[in-house]
């Protein structure tokens, strides 16, 4: 054996020990952030599911700027949704009618059934004959009442009663008995 | 006896061969980095969270508009309450009357006259209490008809259901709205 090298014995025995050694610091080298992913994860998913619920989810423009009231109850999201805005009439996503800009003596003439003084508007009830049938068949399927069908109407705070009247009436003569007007809440008004 | 000590090369070797293996790029792709992805999704949270204005709704149940049809009412004493919103202010009806100027009595004239810019919401709230108190007869009684001038702005109409919604108490006065459509 040469002067001051060690057995195989040994060399084998230190080799082992410095593996063993290395091993062990590898399990440390990295943070585990599995967990927290987790977590922030479904508190996105209950941000997002809370802001769909809300008003969030509503188009606030110029256009669209919903009344004030001191009513603090949670809001009913069941029934087709009536927008009326200052240029529009929107059912279900879908424009059904011009708003003139002048809405004092309501939507214009050629889109009632009798001309200017009638209140029903043709095309809106157009819109709503499709919805109502659905929800007609939903509620026959879910042992509600099916005669009658529900509506949401989100309106622009400076929409002029004439014009209100009328979607409200064309909704009733369409087979709708009760409405939700939707309002911004405000407690302090 | 004494242990035998390891020779410098010896140590080199020990050194090389306990070193942690490279690893391949195929075999370092076996977990997903998600760090970077991680520092997004937080940011984009931040943002979210600091450009949302959340706003809070809720909804006033109501019922179609009612044509006038000049049927008379039932003959037992109900209050009829009808407040008809003009420019100049409220008219307010009850039992088929119209309420005089300064909610007392019957007679002609706006029952609650507009005040300075606005119309004087907490005198109609006082003016429908103060009708409801009128007689036993009407302490149950929950509807209100509201009509209005065709030009009259939604928010106006919201902020007379709130007033007649509730007394100052927080009582109940009249929850149940209907629309009527003027003449």
């Amino acid at each position: 054996m040469q002067q001051g090298r060690a057995s195989v014995v040994r060399f084998k025995r230190e080799l082992r020990k410095q593996l063993r050694k290395r091993a062990h610091d590898q399990d440390v080298n990295f943070l585990n952030i599995t967990a927290m992913l987790d977590m922030m994860t479904i508190i996105l998913v209950f941000l997002l599911k809370s802001m769909s619920s809300s008003s969030a989810s509503l188009p606030q423009s110029g256009d669209l700027t919903m009344p004030k009231s001191v009513l603090t109850t949670e809001a009913s999201q069941e029934g087709v949704p009536v927008l009326i805005s200052k240029s529009h009439i929107v059912v279900d996503d879908n424009i059904v009618a011009p708003v003139p800009r002048d809405a004092t003596q309501g939507i214009e003439g050629k889109y009632k059934r009798s001309g200017a003084a009638d209140l029903y508007v043709v095309p809106l009830a157009n819109a709503l004959k499709g919805w109502r049938e659905r929800d007609r068949q939903v509620r026959l399927a879910t042992g509600k009442d099916p005669n009658t069908s529900e509506a949401v109407i989100i309106a622009d705070a400076s929409t002029p009663y004439r014009l209100l009247v009328e979607v409200l009436f064309t909704l009733g003569q369409s087979e709708f008995s009760k409405f939700h007007l939707m309002v911004l809440q405000s407690p302090t008004k | 006896m004494v242990e035998d000590r390891l020779s410098a090369a010896q140590r080199n070797k020990i050194r090389r061969l306990s070193a942690p293996r490279e690893l391949s790029p195929d075999e370092e792709g076996g977990e997903l980095n998600i760090v970077p992805f991680l520092d997004i999704v937080t940011n984009v949270l931040m943002f979210v969270l600091a450009t949302v204005s959340v706003t809070f709704t809720a909804t006033i149940d109501s019922f179609p508009p009612r044509a006038p049809t000049g049927v008379r009412a039932a003959t037992a004493p109900t209050l009829g309450l009808t407040v008809l919103i003009v420019p100049d202010g409220f008219g307010v009806k009850a039992r088929g009357g119209n309420v005089a100027p300064g909610c007392s009595g019957v007679g002609p004239g706006i029952s609650v006259p507009r005040k300075g810019d606005g119309y004087d919401y907490p005198a109609l709230r006082e003016c429908v209490t103060q009708l409801k108190a009128s007689s036993p007869d009407f302490s149950t009684e929950q509807s209100v008809t509201i009509s209005a001038n065709p030009q009259i702005p939604y928010q106006v109409v919201v902020s007379t259901m709130d007033a007649v919604r509730n007394n100052p108490r927080g009582e109940p006065l009249f929850p149940d709205v209907s629309f009527g459509v003027a003449r």
